[in-house]
C-alpha cells in the first residue's frame, strides 16, 4: 500500500470520507435496476417494487445503509484505527456495488440496466461504487494508524472476575461468529436454476462480511478476541464446539439437509487442508498430489467397509476402517516423500505431482480390482453407531434435526481433533524442527535436526490426516470414484491453504470453506472455477502472500517487512535492496500496512 | 612422558592433514589443528584463505578430500546433524538464524537434540511432554540471560539489532550443549564496545568448560583472546603458536600484517573476488 | 524386431518434442532456480497459436502448400509463445524474485492452470481436441520395415539442430556469456555490468521460441491438439531436465531422448501397456533423484555456509 500513500492531500481526507459514507447511504436508498430482468426482479426490492416500498431496506441495501451510517459517524468522531475502519467499509461497499452492478448490467443486457433506461433511473450500484472508492482513497493520504491494543479486562478486573469477564466476551464473540457463518451459508440461498441471483447475493454478502470484519479488525477487536481466546484456550474450544453443535438447530436457519450436506463436505476438505498445511505451511514442502492420499484413504475404507463391489470381503466397523485407511495413506506419504531427501524441495513438487497422476491413472484403470475403475465403488454403507445410521434424521432436545446431521457432528469433532493435533505439533519439538527447516535448512541441520526424517514425518502426518478425511468422505458420499481425487482437487486444496494463510488453522478452514462454498453458490461460473483458482494463486502470491489470516511467523517473511529490521550484510546486498526498492515495488518494498 | 600423555588426553578436537579440493581448486591443503580442552584457538588469515572451508569440514558440511577430523579420538560422521549431536556447534559468518521464529524459539530449536519428545508425545502434549518442554524453555531462557539478551524472548529474530543477532546465534549454538564451539567471525560489523562484550562472553563460555575455535580478521581481538593462534594462508597453515609467537613471526608480518596498506587492500579485494567465485 | 524399431522411432520423435521443451525448463532453472511449471503451457499455447494462424490468417489457397503454411504457423506459434512467456515473466515471476522459494513455485502452478483453462474456455471449440492441419503429415518416410511420418522426422532434425545452435549461442555469444554469468551469481554479474533483467527475459524468450516451434511441429505430428498436451509433456520435459542434470543443455536433450524411448518401449513391453507407460518415466525420475540427484551431466550442488 505504501506505493499509494500520499496519493491524495491530507486536507481532502475528511471530505472524501464524509462524501463516501453519504454516497453509500444514498446508494442504499436508490433503486438498482431500471427494469425487470429476464430472470425476475433483482432481490431486496431493488427494481420496480422499490417504488412501492422505498424504505424497506433488506439484504445488501440494508448492509450498505449500515456501512454508510457507520462511515459518516466514524469520519467525525475521534477513534483510534479509524482509517482502517473506513478503508474496510469502503472495500465492502465497493464489492457490493460492483458485484450487484455487474450482474444486473450483464443480466439486463447493458449499462442501461444500472443507469437510466425507459424513463426510469437506477443509479444504486454506480453510487455505491463511487462511495466505496472515495472511502478507499481517503485512507491513502497517510500511512495507516497502528491497530489499537485493548486491555485484557475492560473494567480492570483481576483474578476470577477477569476470567468470567473474558468468558462472557468469548461467548458473545463466538455467537457472533456463529451468526456470521449461518448468514454466509444461507446468503443467496441455494444456487442454480431455482434462484438465479444466488451468486451475486452471496458475493455481495461476502463483501459485507469482509467489510465488517475488516472494520472490527481496524479498531483492534478481532486481535483482542484472539488474544482472549489464546489465553483461555480450553474454554474457547468448548464454546466453539458448542457453536458448531448449535448450527444444525432450526433457529439458525442453516438447519436443513442441504446445508448439512454442504457443511459436511466443507468440513472434510477443511480437515484435509489442515493436513496439507502441515506439509506446506509448517515444513515448507510443496505437495501437488496431496489429494491422492485422500483418495487412498477413501479406497481403503471403501474396500474394508463391506461395499458390494469390494474384493476384500471384510466388513470392519467404521473407526477401524478409518484408522487403517489413515495408516496406509501415511505409509504412502512417507514413501512419496523419501526420494527427495537428498535434493532441494522444488523437486518434491514434481515428484508429488507425478505421484498424483499415477494414482489417478491407476485408480481409473481399476488397479488390483481395488478402485472400481470408471464405474467406481458404489454402495459404501453408511456409518452406523449405537444402532443409528448416520444419514437418518434425529430428534435432539425436542428439535427435529435434518438427515446428515450426524455426519456433520462427527466431522466437527474430527476437524476439532485435527486442529488440536496441528496446534500441538506446531508448538512442539517437531513443529519447531519443521519451521526451522522451512526457514533455513542448512542452519537446521547445523542444529542437529535430521532434516530427512523430519520431512518424511511431515509428509506422513499430512498424508494420514488426508487418509482419515478420505475415509469419512467416502462413507458420507457412499461412492468411491477416482473422479473425486484429481489434480483439480489438489490445486483447490492448495489454493485454499494459500488463500487462508499458510501455517494457520483458521486460515486453512476459512480457505477451504470459501473455495468449496463458492462453486455451490456460483453454479453459472462453475466452468470458470479452475481458471479463477489459477489466477487467484498468482494474485495472492503477488499482493497478499500471507493470506487472509496471516501467521505470526510467516507474516514477516512473506510480506517482506521493512529492510530496517534486517541488517545489511554486504554491499552487494545493499545494492540489491536499493535496486529492488527503486526499480519495482517488489515484495521487499516497505509495507507499513501489514499488521 | 607423563606430560605427553596428559596432553593427549586433553585434546578435544583434532584435524589432521585435512585437504579439500573443489574441482581444480585446492581450498585446503594438509591442514592440521588441535584444540585442547578449555582452550580458545584462533584462526586468522586473509579472505579466501580457507578458514570457513575448514569450519565446514569440521562440522560435516563438507567431507574432506583427504585427512580426518576427530572429536575426543573418534572420527566424525560427514553429516552436520550428527556432528552437532556428537558435540560440535557453530555459528555462521553471515548470521543464519531462523529469521521468522521468535528469539526463544530459535534457542529451543537448538535444544532439539537434547530433547526426547517424539511425534506421538508432540501430538498429545502429555505430562511428560510438558515437563520436558518446560525444562527446555527454562534452559533456553537461562542461555539468553547468559549471552545478555533480556526481554526480547517474543521478538521475531529478524527484528533484532545486528549485535543481538550474533548473541542469539551463540545462545542457539550453546543450547545444543556442545563440547566445542566454532565461531565464524563473531565480531564482524561490531563497534568496540560490542567487540569487548563479545570477548568477555567468549571467556565466560570457555569458563563453563566449552572449548572454542574463533575465526576473525581483527588480529587485536584474536591476540587478546586466544591461547593459540593458527595463521591460514592460501589453504595452508603458515604459522601456529601462542599469540606472541605468531605476532612476531616475520612470515606472518609479511604475509598478513606488514605489507603497506595499499598492497593489503589489493590483496583483500583479490581474495574477495576469489571467495565469490568459490562460493558460487 | 520391426515392432522394436518402430517403437524406437516413435520414442525418438517424442524425445525430440520433450527435448525442445526441456531446454526451456533447464535454462530458466539455471538462471533463476525456478521450476517454471507453466513452461509446458507455453508449448501448448504455441501449438494453438500455430493452429490459429492456419485457421484465421492463411488464405484458403495456400493452406495446402506445406512450404508456405508450415513456416507461417511456426512464426505464429513462436510469436504467441514468446508473448505469453514474456508477460508471465514480467508480471508473475519478476515481482517475486526476492520472495521465499515457495512463492514463485506456487505462482508458476497458478499460471499453468490459468493458461490451460483460458485456452479451453476461449479458444473456439477447444473444450475438445482440435484437429491440427495435416499440412505435412501425409508423407511417410520408410526406412526398411520402419515408417516414420515426415513430420516426425522433421521434428527430430529440427530439435537436434536447434539444440546445437542454442549450445553454440550460449557458449560463444556475448549475451550467452552474460547468461552464464547471471546463472553463476546474479549480484556479481550485475556489478560487472550485466543487466540481469534483460538476461532473464532473453532466457524466457529463447525457451518460448523453442517451445513454440515444438508445439507447432508436435501438433502436425499427432494431428490433433488439446489443452492438456502442455501439462503432460511439461512434466516429461522436466523429468528429462532432471535426468540430464538440471542446468545442462546437453543433458536436457539426451535426457529427453531417453525419456521418449522409455515411454514408447515401456508402453510396448512393460506390464500394463500404454495405460501405465508414464509410470516408468516417473520411476526413472525417482531413481535419478535417489541415486544421482545431480543428474547425468549436472554438477553436485554445493551448500553455502
Amino acid at each position: 500500500m505504501s506505493r499509494f500513500t500520499g496519493l491524495i492531500p491530507l486536507a481532502l481526507v475528511r471530505p472524501f470520507n464524509a462524501l463516501g459514507g453519504l454516497l453509500l447511504l444514498v446508494a442504499a436508498m436508490l433503486p438498482w435496476a431500471t427494469f425487470l430482468l429476464n430472470d425476475g426482479p433483482f432481490p431486496e426490492k431493488s427494481t420496480l417494487q422499490y417504488f412501492d416500498a422505498p424504505f424497506e431496506l433488506t439484504g445488501f441495501r440494508w448492509h450498505l445503509l449500515v456501512f454508510g451510517v457507520v462511515a459518516l459517524v466514524t469520519t467525525f468522531v475521534p477513534l483510534r484505527g479509524k482509517d482502517r475502519v473506513l478503508r474496510a467499509l469502503g472495500w465492502g461497499g465497493l464489492v457490493i456495488g460492483l458485484v450487484c452492478g455487474y450482474f444486473i448490467a450483464e443480466n439486463g443486457g447493458g449499462f442501461g440496466a444500472i443507469t437510466a433506461a425507459d424513463g426510469a433511473s437506477a443509479f444504486g450500484s454506480v453510487v455505491a461504487v463511487l462511495g466505496g472508492l472515495l472511502l478507499i482513497l481517503g485512507s491513502m493520504a497517510k500511512p495507516l494508524d497502528e491497530i489499537p491494543e485493548w486491555p485484557t479486562s475492560l473494567f480492570g478486573l483481576t483474578g476470577m472476575a477477569a476470567r468470567l469477564e473474558a468468558y462472557a466476551y468469548l461467548i458473545v464473540a463466538f455467537a457472533g461468529v456463529l451468526w456470521l457463518v449461518t448468514q454466509t451459508l444461507t446468503a443467496g440461498g441455494i444456487g442454480g436454476a431455482a434462484f438465479p441471483y444466488a451468486g451475486p447475493i452471496f458475493l455481495a454478502f461476502l463483501g459485507f462480511a469482509g467489510g465488517l470484519l475488516g472494520a472490527l479488525h481496524g479498531i483492534g477487536l478481532t486481535r483482542w478476541v484472539s488474544h482472549l481466546s489464546e489465553k483461555h484456550r480450553a474454554f474457547s474450544i468448548i464454546v466453539l464446539l458448542a457453536c458448531a453443535f448449535l448450527l444444525p438447530f432450526p433457529f439458525t436457519g442453516a438447519g436443513s439437509q442441504y446445508w448439512m450436506q454442504v457443511a459436511a463436505v466443507i468440513g472434510v476438505y477443511a480437515a484435509t487442508a489442515i493436513g496439507l498445511n502441515i506439509v506446506v505451511g509448517l515444513a515448507g514442502l510443496l505437495d501437488l498430489g496431496y489429494v491422492a492420499f485422500m483418495g487412498i484413504g477413501a479406497f481403503v475404507a471403501a474396500n474394508l467397509s463391506g461395499a458390494v463391489a469390494s474384493q476384500v470381503g471384510l466388513d470392519l466397523p467404521f473407526p477401524v476402517a478409518a484408522l487403517i485407511a489413515a495408516v496406509i495413506a501415511g505409509i504412502f506419504g512417507a514413501i512419496v516423500g523419501s526420494p527427495t531427501l537428498r535434493v532441494r524441495g522444488d523437486y518434491l513438487a514434481i515428484v508429488t505431482l507425478a505421484f498424483g497422476e499415477i494414482f489417478t491413472r491407476a485408480a481409473q484403470n481399476n488397479i488390483g480390482e481395488l478402485t472400481g475403475g470408471a464405474s467406481a465403488i458404489p454402495g459404501v454403507p453408511q456409518v452406523t453407531m449405537f444402532g443409528t445410521a448416520f444419514n437418518e434424521k434425529i430428534t435432539l432436545f425436542g428439535a427435529e434435526l435434518p438427515s446428515g446431521v450426524l455426519y456433520y457432528f462427527m466431522i466437527v469433532l474430527v476437524v476439532g481433533a485435527i486442529m488440536a493435533v496441528f496446534a500441538n505439533l506446531k508448538n512442539s519439538r517437531m513443529g519447531r524442527a519443521w519451521i526451522a527447516i522451512r526457514e533455513d535448512e542448512d542452519a537446521a541441520r547445523a542444529m542437529g535436526i535430521r532434516t530427512g526424517k523430519a520431512k518424511i514425518l511431515a509428509f506422513l502426518v499430512g498424508a494420514m490426516l488426508a487418509g482419515l478425511a478420505g475415509a469419512i468422505f467416502v462413507h458420507k458420499l457412499g461412492t468411491a470414484s477416482y473422479d473425486s481425487f484429481k489434480f483439480l482437487e489438489s490445486v483447490t486444496l492448495l489454493a485454499a491453504v494459500i488463500l487462508g494463510g499458510m501455517g494457520t488453522i483458521p486460515g486453512a478452514v476459512l480457505g477451504a470453506s470459501l473455495l468449496f462454498v463458492l462453486p455451490e453458490k456460483l453454479r453459472e461460473f462453475d466452468d470458470f472455477r479452475l481458471f479463477f483458482f489459477g489466477l487467484a494463486l498468482v494474485f495472492i502470491m503477488r499482493f497478499r502472500p500471507q493470506g487472509l489470516v496471516p501467521d505470526r511467523h510467516r507474516r514477516a517473511e512473506l510480506a517482506g517487512e521493512t529492510a530496517e529490521g534486517k541488517p545489511i550484510e554486504t554491499e552487494e546486498e545493499q545494492a540489491v535492496l536499493e535496486h529492488e526498492e527503486r526499480g519495482h515495488a517488489g515484495p521487499s518494498a516497505p509495507k507499513e500496512d501489514r499488521a | 612422558m607423563s606430560a605427553a600423555q596428559h596432553r593427549a588426553a586433553d585434546t578435544v578436537l583434532e584435524a589432521s592433514g585435512v585437504t579439500m579440493i573443489f574441482g581444480g581448486l585446492t581450498a585446503l591443503n594438509d591442514v592440521s589443528i588441535r584444540l585442547e580442552e578449555g582452550r580458545i584457538v584462533g584462526l586468522i588469515g586473509p579472505n579466501g584463505a580457507g578458514k570457513t572451508t575448514l569450519f565446514n569440514c569440521l562440522t560435516g558440511l563438507y567431507t574432506p578430500t583427504r585427512g580426518s577430523v576427530r572429536l575426543r579420538g573418534k572420527s566424525l560422521p560427514s553429516d552436520p546433524a550428527k556432528v552437532t549431536s556428537a558435540g560440535i556447534a557453530r555459528t555462521f559468518q553471515n548470521i543464519r538464524l531462523f529469521p521468522n521464529m521468535t528469539v526463544l524459539e530459535n534457542v529451543l530449536v537448538g535444544r532439539h537434540i537434547r530433547m526426547k519428545q517424539g511425534p506421538i508425545a508432540s501430538v498429545f502434549h502429555g505430562p511428560v511432554f510438558r515437563k520436558g518442554e518446560a525444562a527446555a524453555r527454562a534452559k533456553s531462557r537461562e542461555l539468553l540471560e547468559f549471552v545478555g539478551l533480556r526481554g526480547v524472548e517474543t521478538e521475531v529474530a529478524r527484528n533484532l539489532p545486528y549485535g543481538d543477532q550474533r548473541r542469539l546465534e551463540i545462545a542457539r549454538a550453546l543450547a545444543t550443549e556442545p563440547e566445542v564451539l566454532l565461531l565464524d567471525e563473531p565480531t564482524a560489523g561490531m563497534n568496540p564496545q560490542e567487540t569487548e562484550a563479545a570477548r568477555q562472553l567468549i571467556f565466560r563460555i570457555r569458563d563453563t568448560g566449552v572449548s572454542v575455535v574463533v575465526i576473525e580478521h581483527d588480529t587485536k581481538f584474536i591476540f587478546s583472546l586466544c591461547d593459540t593462534v593458527s595463521v591460514l594462508v592460501q589453504g595452508e597453515v603458515l604459522v601456529e603458536g601462542s599469540p606472541e609467537t605468531v605476532r612476531d613471526d616475520p612470515r606472518v608480518i609479511e604475509a598478513y600484517l606488514g605489507k603497506p596498506r595499499e598492497e593489503v587492500e589489493a590483496d583483500v579485494a583479490e581474495a574477495a573476488a576469489q571467495q565469490q567465485r568459490e562460493d558460487s | 524386431m520391426t515392432t522394436l524399431l518402430q517403437q524406437i522411432a516413435n520414442g525418438l520423435v517424442l524425445g525430440a518434442t520433450i527435448g525442445l521443451i526441456a531446454l526451456g525448463y533447464t535454462m530458466v532453472y539455471g538462471i533463476i532456480q525456478l521450476i517454471n511449471f507453466a513452461h509446458g503451457e507455453v508449448f501448448m499455447v504455441g501449438a494453438f497459436g500455430g493452429l490459429a494462424v492456419y485457421r484465421w490468417v492463411l488464405p484458403e489457397s495456400v493452406r495446402g502448400d506445406w512450404y508456405i503454411s508450415l513456416p507461417a504457423m511456426l512464426v505464429g506459434g513462436v510469436v504467441v509463445a514468446v508473448v505469453i512467456a514474456v508477460l508471465m515473466e514480467r508480471f508473475a515471476y519478476r515481482p517475486l524474485r526476492n520472495a521465499p522459494r515457495l512463492a514463485p513455485l506456487i505462482t508458476a502452478l497458478g499460471v499453468s492452470v490459468a493458461l490451460q483453462e483460458a485456452i479451453r474456455l476461449w479458444f473456439p471449440n477447444a473444450d475438445a481436441a482440435q484437429p491440427f492441419p495435416r499440412v505435412f503429415i501425409d508423407a511417410q518416410v520408410r526406412l526398411g520395415d520402419v515408417s516414420i511420418p515426415a513430420s516426425g522426422l522433421l521434428l527430430i532434425v529440427v530439435s537436434v539442430i536447434l539444440a546445437v545452435l542454442l549450445q553454440t549461442y550460449i557458449s560463444r555469444s556475448r549475451m550467452g556469456r552474460a547468461m552464464r554469468a547471471t546463472s553463476q551469481d546474479r549480484d556479481t554479474a550485475r556489478l560487472m555490468g550485466v543487466n540481469p533483467d534483460r538476461v532473464i527475459v532473453l532466457t524466457f524468450v529463447l525457451g518460448a521460441t523453442l517451445a513454440g516451434i515444438a508445439g507447432v511441429l508436435y501438433g502436425s505430428f499427432i494431428t490433433n491438439v488439446d489443452n492438456s498436451i502442455g501439462f503432460q509433456n511439461g512434466i516429461f520435459a522436466f523429468t528429462a531436465a532432471v535426468l540430464g542434470g538440471i542446468g545442462s543443455l546437453r543433458g536436457a536433450v539426451i535426457g529427453a531422448f531417453i525419456i521418449g524411448l522409455i515411454k514408447s518401449l515401456g508402453g510396448q513391453y512393460m506390464p500394463g501397456g500404454t495405460q501405465y507407460d508414464y509410470v516408468w518415466i516417473f520411476v526413472v525420475l525417482i531413481l535419478v533423484l535417489v541415486f544421482r540427484p545431480q543428474g547425468l551431466f549436472g554438477e553436485a550442488e554445493r551448500v553455502r555456509a
